[in-house]
């Protein structure tokens, strides 16, 4: 997977769901400069699918934190949120978006492009953790699999634990397989796999 | 109605010091009037500053409005003297915050509440920021006492619909209800629950710290009676300062216009403006702010001065219980002005109103900071 870097912003697209008409003029012209495709969305309306932009410029301010609003933006892509009021109610709700980064009013032209740098990085590379968790959770799951694996293999072989998942081990490179993978084949075939192939 | 009571007062004020022999300057005031319409602010200050070359500016009721013209002040190196109670979490060099923080206003009618009336309570309020903070601290302070929030409601700003929350509080009688209601969505809420308790025979006690004298007419003389207030402010204010503000106000206004805490701070804001620019010699915006430092004036609500730290003031929190004739009977005071922790960062809830046996003397140890006011 080639890594898009986060400090290429030209070409993403922005989606600037804000109220004030200053401060829109002042992030649009900003975005436009860096080359960014800039849309807008109403506050008061429903958000967007998710994949309506690379990047959401928030105002934290424009939407009550008492409303059905509020939860459904939980979700899609970064989100930059333009902080106009500090007290720990609106932050607490703030947090529960996930903010990729943050501005605080009143904008000016300087800080977007560190603030959409911050963004870009923060969801790549929440979205390598996540890609991440995802993997470690399927060897999770099948760690009942692998056990049950080194059993057979012990009792087949009359090998001990260590032995027997070492040789799992090594015929799964060699196979050029996972553990998990092969685990789940000698189950199936009451046995050691007995093969040259390549599984993959 | 709080523009027309803040305006009324600042005018007041500024008629004062210019007919003052104390004062060898005198105030023209620049009037513009944004209409509560929250983009309006910024036009209108920048115009202020720009066009009419104005140094201090006295307004600004929302912090809605406040957060539109503070890029401009910083900006320009202005001060604004902002009057009204807010939530706190501010703090900016180039504002003078004379209105309540929420340790003055907030923290001692909790205290209160947990102490005299109840561990549980039901919340209603409209649905903005001055009422989703409140609420925090008022869950933070209740939750820590070990008390429950037994329902939190919001009301969109301006909503006179009250009925279904009102038959949600007579449902379920809570010991007490807190009001962060404003304006229109206020005065109904009481009215209706007022007709509905009376009908059923029951007294639901309510407390607020928002209402003011002006209001208790607007509501009614039944329906506004019996609301326990925190503010800084009340007409009844037995000091010579106040009784003096009082027939002054009267007699400018009528008889029948009374003061309100937003109008007073309004009035205490042109004051304390005027006093720093006599002690600094000149109307220039840090030389102002560094005579208004720790300069104690005799205000009607009690000595008020500007804590340079973090640029709100020294108040004197008061608790109060509205009587019949549109009035508030005070029952409760600080021994001595309060110093302002606009971020709480002093809050320390280990003291305050833990479940206990409560008799008077044990309640007057427990919130040693306040006396009874006979």
């Amino acid at each position: 997977m080639t890594r898009q870097s986060p400090f290429s912003v030209r070409g993403r697209r922005a989606l600037m769901v804000m109220k004030d008409e200053r401060e829109i003029a002042i992030v649009r012209r900003q975005l436009g400069r860096l080359g960014i495709t800039v849309s807008e969305h109403d506050p008061d309306d429903p958000p967007p699918p998710k994949d309506a932009a690379d990047v959401v410029v928030f105002d934290a301010d424009a939407i009550p934190i008492k409303s059905d609003l509020a939860a459904m933006w939980k979700t899609g892509a970064p989100i930059i949120a333009l902080i106009g009021t500090e007290t720990p109610s609106r932050l607490k709700w703030l947090l529960e978006l996930q903010p990729a980064s943050f501005l605080v009013k009143p904008l000016r032209s300087a800080g977007l492009y560190t603030a959409l740098v911050v963004a870009f990085d923060c969801a790549q590379r929440r979205a390598e953790e996540a890609n991440y968790v995802d993997r470690l959770e399927v060897r999770v799951r099948s760690r009942r699999v692998v056990f049950a694996a080194v059993l057979q293999v012990m009792n087949g072989h009359n090998l001990s634990e260590p032995d027997a998942f070492a040789l799992i081990r090594q015929t799964a490179m060699r196979h050029r397989t996972t553990i998990e993978r092969l685990s789940a084949d000698i189950i199936a075939l009451g046995g050691m796999p007995n093969r040259t192939t390549r599984s993959a | 109605m709080m523009a027309g009571e803040m305006r009324k007062s600042a005018l007041m004020a500024i008629d004062e010091i210019n007919v003052s022999a104390e004062f060898d300057f005198v105030f023209e005031p620049h009037l513009r009037d944004p209409g509560g319409v929250v983009a309006a602010y910024h036009t209108a200050c920048a115009d202020l500053i720009r066009e009419e070359q104005v140094d201090h500016i006295v307004g600004c009721y929302t912090s809605a409005s406040r957060k539109q013209v503070i890029p401009i002040v910083e900006r320009t190196e202005r001060l604004l003297w902002h009057p009204a109670r807010y939530e706190g979490f501010e703090s900016s060099d180039n504002v003078i915050y004379v209105g309540a923080a929420p340790n003055q206003h907030v923290v001692p009618l909790v205290r209160h509440m947990l102490d005299h009336i109840s561990h549980d309570v039901f919340c209603i309020g409209s649905n903005y920021v001055w009422t989703w903070e409140t609420n925090r601290v008022i869950r933070e302070i209740v939750t820590s006492a070990g008390g429950r929030i037994l329902a939190e409601r919001l009301l969109e700003l301006g909503e006179p619909a009250v009925d279904h929350i009102v038959k949600e509080v007579m449902d379920r009688r809570p010991p007490v209800v807190i009001n962060t209601l404003v304006g229109e969505s206020s005065y109904a809420f009481m009215r209706a629950l007022h007709q509905a308790t009376s009908r059923a025979g029951l007294t639901i006690p309510m407390l607020s710290c928002s209402l003011c004298e002006p209001e208790l007419k607007l509501i009614g003389s039944a329906a506004s009676v019996g609301c326990i207030t925190s503010s800084a402010y009340f007409e009844s204010i037995e000091r010579p300062e106040n009784v003096g503000f009082v027939a002054r106000w009267k007699a400018r206004h009528g008889a029948d216009s009374n003061p309100s805490v937003d109008g007073l701070s309004t009035y205490v804001c042109v004051m304390l403006l005027a006093r720093a620019i006599r002690r600094a010699g000149s109307a220039d915006v840090a030389a102002v702010r560094r005579a208004a430092a720790n300069h104690r004036y005799e205000s009607p609500q009690g000595p008020v001065w500007v804590d340079p730290e973090n640029n709100h003031c020294f108040l004197t929190p008061r608790l109060a219980r509205s009587v019949p004739g549109c009035q508030f009977r005070i029952f409760w005071e600080a021994n001595a002005p309060e110093r302002p922790d606009p971020y709480l960062s002093s809050l320390d809830l280990s003291t305050i109103g833990r479940r206990r046996e409560t008799s008077n003397d044990r309640v007057s140890t427990g919130s040693n900071h306040l006396r009874v006011v006979k």
